[in-house]
C-alpha cells in the first residue's frame, strides 16, 4: 500500500481488513490520484499508479460495477432468491412470488448501487472556489444502507460538517446517500475521508445515528435502540470548541 | 405441515404456509447459505473479505428467523389460553410492533398493529393477541393479508361479537428505493362482526387505538 503521504487529518486508524485506509494529499487540478487499491479486489490492477486521469478509489476494494453488469448478474441474482424462497419452505410458483426473485434481485442491486458509483465523480463537478472559512453544516439526511453481516437494512441520519478552506462543496452532493454493504463505523469514517480528499477542509465532523434492523427485528430484539458514531478530522479533532460548536448545532 | 393432528387444522393458514417444520431449518440452511453467498458475488462484493467471510450464514439464519412464522398455527400457541369469562365489554390490545418482510422484494415492513374484540363468554391471554401478530407478520407478507389473517384467525379461534384489526406501517421497499417516500405510511383495516355493523363501535375502536 502506498502511504508515502499520509495526509495530516488521518492519525491513528487502525488496519480493517486490509483495505489500507491511507488518504494521500491529493493534487487538485479537477483529478485526484488514485491510491493503491486493497489486496482483496478481485482482477484488481497491480500497478498502483495510472494517468492522473485515474479515478481515486482509495476507500474502495472493489473495481466498480457497471450498468452491464448488473444486466448480467440479474438472471443468477433471480435464481439465488428462489432458491432461498423454496429453502423458506414458501412455494415460488404462487401468484404473489411469481416476479419476486426478480424485483428482489434488482432491489438488491439498488441498495448496494454505491458500487457503480464512484466518490470523484459525484463530488468532482460541484466543488466552488469561494472564500468562506465558517462551518458548514448539512444535517438530517436520510441514510439507507444494508448491515454486511446479516444483510438486513440500516437507517439512519447523518450530519456533516466541514471548515472549508477556500473550496466549498455543492451541498446536495453532501447529501447523496450511500448504498454500501459496510460497517456504520467505517462508513462514517469514509464519508469523512472523501470530504477531505475532495476539499481539503480545514476540518470535517460526519455523525451517524441509525437503527439495524439486525437488532431490533432479530437477535436482541430491541425496538428503540440506535447506534451512533463519529469521525472528526483536522480542526473538529483538535479544537474541542469547534467540535462542541458541530455537536450542538447538529442537537437542534 | 403434518395434518395428522388431532386438533382441526385452521383455515387461516393455506397449505404452504405451513409447510416448513422447525426441525427442517437446519438441514436448509446449506442451500440458503450458497444462495447468499451467490448473491454477494454477484454484487461484486469479494465474499472472502473478513466481514463478510460468516455473512452468508448468518444473513440465512437471519432470514429463517424473520419467516419463523411459518412455523406456527394459531392452533399450537392458543390451546390452553382461552378463559370463559362473562365479560362482553370491548378489549384492545394496542401498539403492538409489527415486523415483516414483503413478498414482493423481500424487504422489510414495519409498524403498529391495534386489536380490539368483543368476547362472547371467552377471552384470551392477552399476550397471545401479540403472539397471533407474530405468527403471521414473521412471513413473506402483503400487508392487507396480514390484517385479514390476523382477524380471522382471532374470529375463528374465540368466536367473539367481533373484531378489529389495524395496521400501520412503513415499507422499506417504498421508502429505501423506489418512489423513496421517506414518510409515508400504509393503513391497512378488517372488521368483522359487530365492528362491522355497527359503526358507533367501529368508532370506538379507532377512537381508543388512535395516537396518544
Amino acid at each position: 500500500m502506498d502511504r508515502s503521504k499520509q495526509n495530516k487529518y488521518s492519525s491513528n486508524e487502525k488496519n480493517d481488513n486490509g483495505d489500507g485506509g491511507s488518504v494521500l494529499n491529493g493534487h487538485f487540478d479537477g483529478m485526484v490520484k488514485r491510491a493503491a487499491g486493497g489486496p482483496q479486489a478481485p482482477g484488481a490492477e497491480s500497478a498502483p499508479h495510472r494517468s492522473t486521469s485515474a479515478v481515486m478509489e482509495s476507500w474502495k476494494e472493489e473495481r466498480t460495477r457497471s450498468l452491464e453488469d448488473n444486466e448480467m448478474s440479474l438472471p443468477s441474482l433471480a435464481a439465488a432468491y428462489t432458491t432461498i424462497l423454496r429453502g423458506l419452505g414458501e412455494n415460488p410458483q404462487r401468484q404473489g412470488l411469481l416476479k419476486t426473485p426478480w424485483r428482489a434481485a434488482t432491489a438488491m442491486q439498488f441498495f448496494t448501487k454505491g458500487y457503480q458509483e464512484k466518490i470523484i465523480d459525484v463530488l468532482n463537478d460541484a466543488i466552488f472556489d469561494e472564500d468562506h472559512d465558517e462551518m458548514v453544516i448539512v444535517k438530517d439526511i436520510d441514510m439507507f444502507s444494508m448491515c454486511e453481516h446479516h444483510l438486513v437494512p440500516i437507517f439512519g441520519r447523518v450530519h456533516i460538517g466541514y471548515l472549508p478552506n477556500k473550496r466549498v462543496l455543492g451541498l446536495s452532493k453532501l447529501a447523496r446517500q450511500v448504498h454500501l454493504l459496510y460497517f456504520q463505523e467505517r462508513l462514517t469514517k469514509q464519508i469523512a475521508v472523501a470530504i477531505t480528499e475532495a476539499l481539503q477542509p480545514t476540518g470535517v465532523g460526519v455523525v451517524i445515528e441509525a437503527t439495524h434492523m439486525c437488532m431490533v427485528m432479530r437477535g436482541v430484539q430491541k425496538m428503540n435502540s440506535k447506534t451512533v458514531t463519529s469521525t472528526m478530522l483536522g480542526n473538529f479533532r483538535e479544537d474541542p470548541k469547534t467540535r462542541d460548536e458541530f455537536l450542538r448545532l447538529i442537537k437542534s | 405441515m403434518d395434518n395428522s393432528h388431532s386438533y382441526k387444522m385452521s383455515t387461516v393458514h393455506r397449505h404452504h404456509e405451513t409447510s416448513r417444520k422447525e426441525s427442517e431449518d437446519e438441514s436448509r440452511l446449506p442451500a440458503l447459505e450458497a444462495a447468499y453467498t451467490d448473491i454477494l458475488r454477484h454484487l461484486g462484493e469479494d465474499t472472502d473479505r473478513e466481514g463478510l467471510l460468516r455473512t452468508p450464514l448468518r444473513a440465512a439464519k437471519a432470514i429463517q428467523f424473520l419467516t419463523k412464522g411459518y412455523h406456527e398455527t394459531i392452533d399450537d400457541i392458543l390451546n390452553n389460553a382461552i378463559f370463559d369469562e362473562d365479560h362482553d365489554e370491548m378489549v384492545i390490545v394496542k401498539d403492538i410492533d409489527m415486523f415483516s418482510l414483503c413478498e414482493h422484494h423481500m424487504v422489510p415492513f414495519f409498524g403498529k398493529v391495534h386489536i380490539g374484540y368483543i368476547p362472547n363468554k371467552k377471552v384470551v391471554g392477552l399476550s397471545k393477541l401479540a403472539r397471533i401478530v407474530e405468527i403471521f407478520s414473521r412471513r413473506l407478507q402483503v400487508q392487507e393479508r396480514l390484517t385479514k389473517q390476523i382477524a380471522t384467525g382471532i374470529s375463528e379461534a374465540l368466536q367473539p361479537k367481533g373484531v378489529a384489526v389495524v395496521i400501520e406501517a412503513a415499507h422499506m421497499c417504498m421508502v429505501m428505493r423506489g418512489v423513496q417516500k421517506m414518510n409515508s405510511r400504509t393503513v391497512t383495516s378488517a372488521m368483522l362482526g359487530v365492528y362491522l355493523e355497527d359503526p358507533k363501535t367501529r368508532e370506538e375502536f379507532l377512537y381508543l387505538s388512535r395516537r396518544t
